[in-house]
């Protein structure tokens, strides 16, 4: 079903494409490569899913990908602008406007409110009315009865259900999730999935997804495989024969 | 348990933010406490022994009655280890070739002077000599003025009753002359072995024997505890600290350094209870992992007292580290003030209150808040637990203010410095209240956005609770640091006032009331003008309501006034440093009644309308009390007890003028003219005593600049120790927003303006609290007049404004510059 996706030549803009990307950190002795010759490619609306063990680097290439740190080698491009030529408050303006993220440890300020949090990139991206924005998005997560509870008084599937309401608050373009359900149990995380997805849908938003979770990937329309910082897709046929 | 005593090592620990916030407020606690201590132990002394000269002692002891001591007296003091000294003062009639005159006699022993030394001059227009003992017995030294008075020449022989003594030397100064104006008659020293020889003590003569002891303080005071029971009311016991001159400048200092002092102890405490409530906060998680892992409350309560107690013995050794060089430091700059070599002496006692200081700090500060790591439970380690942030908060900060304030009122002795910091606490708690009640009304309703201004608001609202404790001890610091500077203001400025640059250092008494005119152009002419004149009469208080005054007053209040001749004048217009109390002042053409001074009224338990008879000579004048006045005795200008109205009761009464002048060292020469050209009128020269005092307080002056500049130091760690408790959430706060799309610059300025708003509120509360203090303390302590101070009040919320805003882009530092991805990894 992915067929038409090798097709370049009447494909539209993609959302996201990496060329060759390489990245290493130094270490105190020598240097350390966590990403080895990256490329791919994702198209608006598609919703991708990374698998590899632990340690593999995909933290690294989310991170990568959604211009939170730039890399060795190789660009990537995210929605048309070539991040690596970009300046630091230029990516920035691009993350409040076009990126959501849902990180694997949820990330939500202890003295901020439930409402607050969801509010805090609204405000940033200089939305008019945020509050009623962010009540609406915790109405939707099932959270509308704890608006002005701290995340401490949260349960974890609760947490993340705030980090995912924050995630579409600006209405991102796309949307990067490191292991969402990683740190919660299997019914709980199954909601959160359920939740993040049906979002995905109705938003029409692009979904980058890091994930263990053998069921949530098998929902996503692409998956990618990275081992040692080495990326591969299995072409569509190979995965229906296993 | 060797790995959990492992997380226990205290090298470790050093390497935590709030342990080091502990262990440097500790250390700074420490060693401003004993260096304050230290320092005004030595203040003291050395201002006592450079004040001492003007007894010639460091003690006196008066008997008025006529009569010796018991010598057993003295041998008791002997036997103690103190010197001792003995004079005898009366007046007399001498004689020598040119005439006769009235002369007031001072004979003292070989040991006088035990402090301070004599200035003598061989012949007039020699130079002068210090020297440290009085003429040996046969010989006399005689005041300048006498020579011409008795055309004596030096070698010639003086006629003191039975005896001829010889004149060997000219008398120019006794460190002892104070400037008493009784002392008018021309004086005269000889040996007081030579006295009986002469014959002029008789019995009922008046004769004022005087001893003089010196030694170590501590002495000192047993041997008074021994000696007071035998004291009769006659007998007058002083030291330097009752004396009129020196005792207010001395007090103040004092009290200024021991306000200092407790003003450090409170700011240490602030800074040891932030960080240490931090440091609780913070190893919550370590003391959860160590219930799972079966330490038991127990064993964990032991653990941290364990490591507080090795907190206590690195803050205090580390603060004597710090204290002693400083404290010698302090001393040379002292015995440079002084351009002479000042002992130094290490007081144990004044390290007490250090190691008070550290004691509470630790158990009433920072104890509490550890000692409830005991109730983490294992449960921690799982789930952070709801509320626990808040819980206790207010049950440690009633036993932490009660602590300190104890302690304070332990080290300062002075209940008015507690009462009047806890009125600035108070008032600065109420407004933060006030302020927390609005900030939650205004701000409730503002929303962020792009703007840096609606940040900050928005910033300001969501961390109301750490912002308002925040702001709280801020506000705290600040105002102790602005209640120091103000009172040390305050305090130079009224020794500024008392002493000008020009202050009169020269006394003319004794002018004939035709001599007036010529003695002001004499004067004029050398550019030297004279201040107001007074006139003088010399008058005793003998009846008090028709009753005579020593039935009147009881028997066991000494009163110096009642035995001396006083000094009676008449002025029409009050003198500006004077203040009436009770009654009015002299009207226009009033001519009845008398002014009299405020301590004396109360000493003979005078009131308005009492009437009271002077002696003057063969008559008698009463008047009633009109009016009664303070007198500032160290203004340095002529006093008066007793004011009578121009054309009252004084007139046609034998009077004699006095005035007071500046004279600079440089013109002293005009003196020996002036002598020349009016050999009758005394000039008592005070330059000396006035440059003396004002070498003190150019001391302790120094000595306050020291101490508030290590106060500041304490106050800057207190706000260290409050701005690193949020740092780890705030830079995480900061991370996120960075991950989210916020940009630095937005960040950078929301961060600042949050940061200025904070300060520049806590900067208003503090020094209005500083105001208040301020005013409470000058009243009680000072005796100082309020006024509000512009010059601290707009600058200091400005300044705090400004460091905080700093400290708030300092903070940030960690969070610009690094990919976002390295700073969540980071926080993770
Ligand atoms: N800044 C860094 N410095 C040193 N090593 C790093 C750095 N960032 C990543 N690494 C290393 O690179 C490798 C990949 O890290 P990454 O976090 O991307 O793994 P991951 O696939 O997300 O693992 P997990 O599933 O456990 O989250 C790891 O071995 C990690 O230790
Ligand atoms: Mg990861």
């Amino acid at each position: 079903m992915n067929q038409m996706t090798n097709v370049k030549a009447d494909r539209p803009a993609p959302m996201l494409r990496v060329d060759n990307l390489t990245h290493r950190v130094r270490l105190e002795t020598d240097t350390l490569t966590i990403l080895q010759g990256v490329s791919l490619e994702i198209n608006r609306g598609e919703s991708v899913a990374i698998v590899g063990r632990s340690g593999s680097g995909k933290t690294t290439l989310l991170g990568l990908l959604a211009g939170l740190d730039t890399p060795s080698d190789g660009t990537v491009e995210l929605d048309g602008a070539m991040i690596s030529q970009l300046s630091e408050d230029e990516r920035a303006k691009l993350r409040a406007h076009r990126v959501g993220f849902v990180f694997q440890s949820f990330q939500l300020l202890p003295a901020l409110s439930a409402l607050e949090n969801v509010m805090l990139p609204l405000e940033l991206a200089g939305s008019e009315a945020p509050e009623d924005r962010a009540r609406e998005l915790l109405e939707r997560v099932g959270l509308g009865e704890r608006l002005n509870h701290s995340p401490r008084q949260l349960s974890g599937g609760e947490q993340q259900r705030v980090a995912i309401a924050r995630a579409f608050a600006s209405d991102p373009a796309i949307l990067f999730a490191d292991e969402p359900t990683g740190n919660l149990d299997n019914r709980t995380g199954q909601s959160v999935s359920d939740l993040l997805m049906e979002l995905n849908r109705e938003q029409g938003t692009t979904l980058v997804m890091v994930t263990h979770d053998e069921h949530l990937a098998a929902r996503c329309s692409r998956q990618f495989h990275i081992e040692a910082g080495v990326l591969t897709e299995p072409s569509a046929v190979e995965e229906l024969t296993h | 348990m060797a790995a959990a005593r492992k997380l226990m090592s205290v090298r470790r620990d050093w390497r935590e933010r709030d342990v080091r916030v502990v262990l440097v407020a500790l250390i700074i606690a420490v060693a401003t406490v004993a260096t304050i201590a230290l320092f005004a132990a030595q203040l003291q002394r050395t201002l006592v022994s450079s004040a001492s000269s003007f007894l010639a002692a460091d003690r006196q002891l008066e008997a008025e009655n006529g009569r010796e001591i018991p010598p057993d007296w003295l041998t008791e003091a002997q036997s103690r280890g103190l010197e001792t000294g003995r004079m005898v003062e009366f007046s007399t009639m001498v004689f020598g070739a040119g005439g006769f005159q009235l002369v007031s006699v001072k004979a003292v022993s070989d040991e006088y002077p035990l402090r301070g030394q004599i200035e003598t001059q061989a012949a007039p227009e020699q130079p002068r000599e210090l020297v440290r003992s009085g003429p040996p017995p046969g010989e006399v030294w005689i005041n300048p003025r006498l020579l011409r008075l008795l055309e004596l020449e030096i070698g010639d022989s003086l006629e003191v009753g039975n005896r001829n003594l010889k004149v060997s030397s000219l008398l120019v100064r006794e460190p002892d002359g104070g400037f008493r104006l009784s002392a008018l008659a021309p004086r005269v020293m000889m040996h007081v072995d030579d006295v009986t020889s002469t014959g002029v003590i008789q019995e009922g003569s008046r004769v004022e024997y005087v001893y003089l002891f010196a030694g170590d303080d501590t002495v000192i005071e047993d041997y008074y505890q021994w000696l007071e029971p035998r004291l009769e009311p006659s007998h007058e016991w002083e030291g330097v600290r009752d004396g009129e001159t020196f005792s207010r400048s001395l007090e103040r200092a004092e009290r200024f350094l021991l306000l200092g002092g407790s003003l450090a102890v409170l700011l240490a405490a602030v800074a040891v209870a932030v960080a240490s409530r931090q440091y609780a906060l913070a190893q919550r998680d370590t003391v959860a992992l160590l219930k799972t892992l079966g330490v038991r409350s127990r064993g964990i309560g032991r653990l941290y007292l364990r490591r507080l107690v090795l907190w206590g013995v690195t803050g205090v050794v580390g603060g004597l580290m710090v204290a002693l060089p400083l404290f010698w430091l302090l001393t040379r700059l002292l015995s440079e003030v002084l351009e002479r070599p000042v002992e130094f002496h290490l007081s144990p006692q004044a390290l007490i209150p250090a190691l008070l200081t550290a004691l509470v700090s630790l158990f009433a500060f920072a104890y509490p808040p550890i000692r409830r790591l005991r109730d983490v439970p294992a449960m921690r380690v799982l789930r952070s637990q709801p509320g626990e942030a808040g819980r206790g908060a207010l049950t440690d900060a009633a036993i932490a203010i009660l602590a300190v304030f104890g302690l304070v009122w332990l080290y300062a002795g002075e209940i008015s410095l507690v009462v009047s910091l806890l009125a600035g606490l108070a008032l600065l708690l109420g407004a933060l209240g006030l302020l927390g009640w609005l900030l939650v009304a205004l701000l409730r309703k503002v929303r962020g956005g792009g703007n840096a201004w609606r940040l900050a608001l928005v910033g300001l609202y969501r961390h109301r609770r750490a912002s308002l404790s925040q702001m709280a001890v801020f506000a705290m610091t600040l105002m102790l640091a602005a209640t120091l500077v103000l009172v040390r203001t305050s305090l130079l400025n009224d020794w500024q006032a008392q002493l000008p640059e020009n202050a009169p250092n020269h006394f003319l008494i004794n002018i004939a009331p035709d001599a007036v005119e010529e003695v002001g152009a004499f004067w004029q002419e050398r550019g030297q003008p004279l201040n107001q004149l007074y006139p003088m009469v010399r008058g005793r208080l003998t009846e008090l309501n028709g009753e005579p005054v020593k039935e009147a007053v009881s028997k066991d209040e000494r009163i110096g006034a009642l035995n001396r001749e006083l000094n009676l004048t008449w002025m029409s217009a009050l003198p500006e440093d004077n203040e009436i109390v009770q009654g009015q002042w002299f009207g226009q053409g009033d001519v009845d009644g008398v002014s009299v001074e405020a301590e004396l009224a109360e000493k003979l338990g005078l009131a308005l309308g009492d009437r009271l008879t002077f002696t003057i000579g063969s008559e008698k004048v009463t008047e009633p009390v009109t009016s009664i006045r303070t007198v500032q005795w160290d203004s340095m200008k002529p006093n008066f007890y007793m004011a009578f109205p121009p054309d009252g009761g004084l007139t046609d009464m034998p009077a004699t003028w006095i005035t007071s002048f500046y004279l600079p060292s440089d013109e002293k020469t005009a003196l020996n003219a002036f002598s020349r050209s009016f050999p009758t009128i005394s000039v008592l020269e005070i330059d000396h005593i006035i440059d003396r005092i004002q070498q003190i307080v150019r001391q302790v002056t120094q000595a306050i600049e020291a101490i508030l500049a290590l106060i500041l130091a304490a106050a800057l760690v207190v706000m260290a120790a409050v701005v690193s408790a949020t740092l780890h959430d705030r830079q995480r706060e900061g991370a996120l927003l960075r991950t989210l799309g916020g940009r630095q610059s937005l960040l950078v300025r929301s961060t600042m303006l949050e940061f200025a708003l904070l300060g520049g509120f806590a900067g208003v509360l503090g020094v209005a609290a500083a105001e208040v203090a301020v005013w409470a303390l000058q009243f009680r302590m000072f005796e100082g007049s309020f006024s509000w101070h512009w010059q601290v009040v707009l600058p200091v919320p400005l300044i705090s404004a400004l460091v905080l805003a700093f400290f708030g882009r300092w903070q940030l530092r960690p969070v610009l510059n690094v990919s976002p991805m390295l700073l969540l990894r980071r926080l993770e």
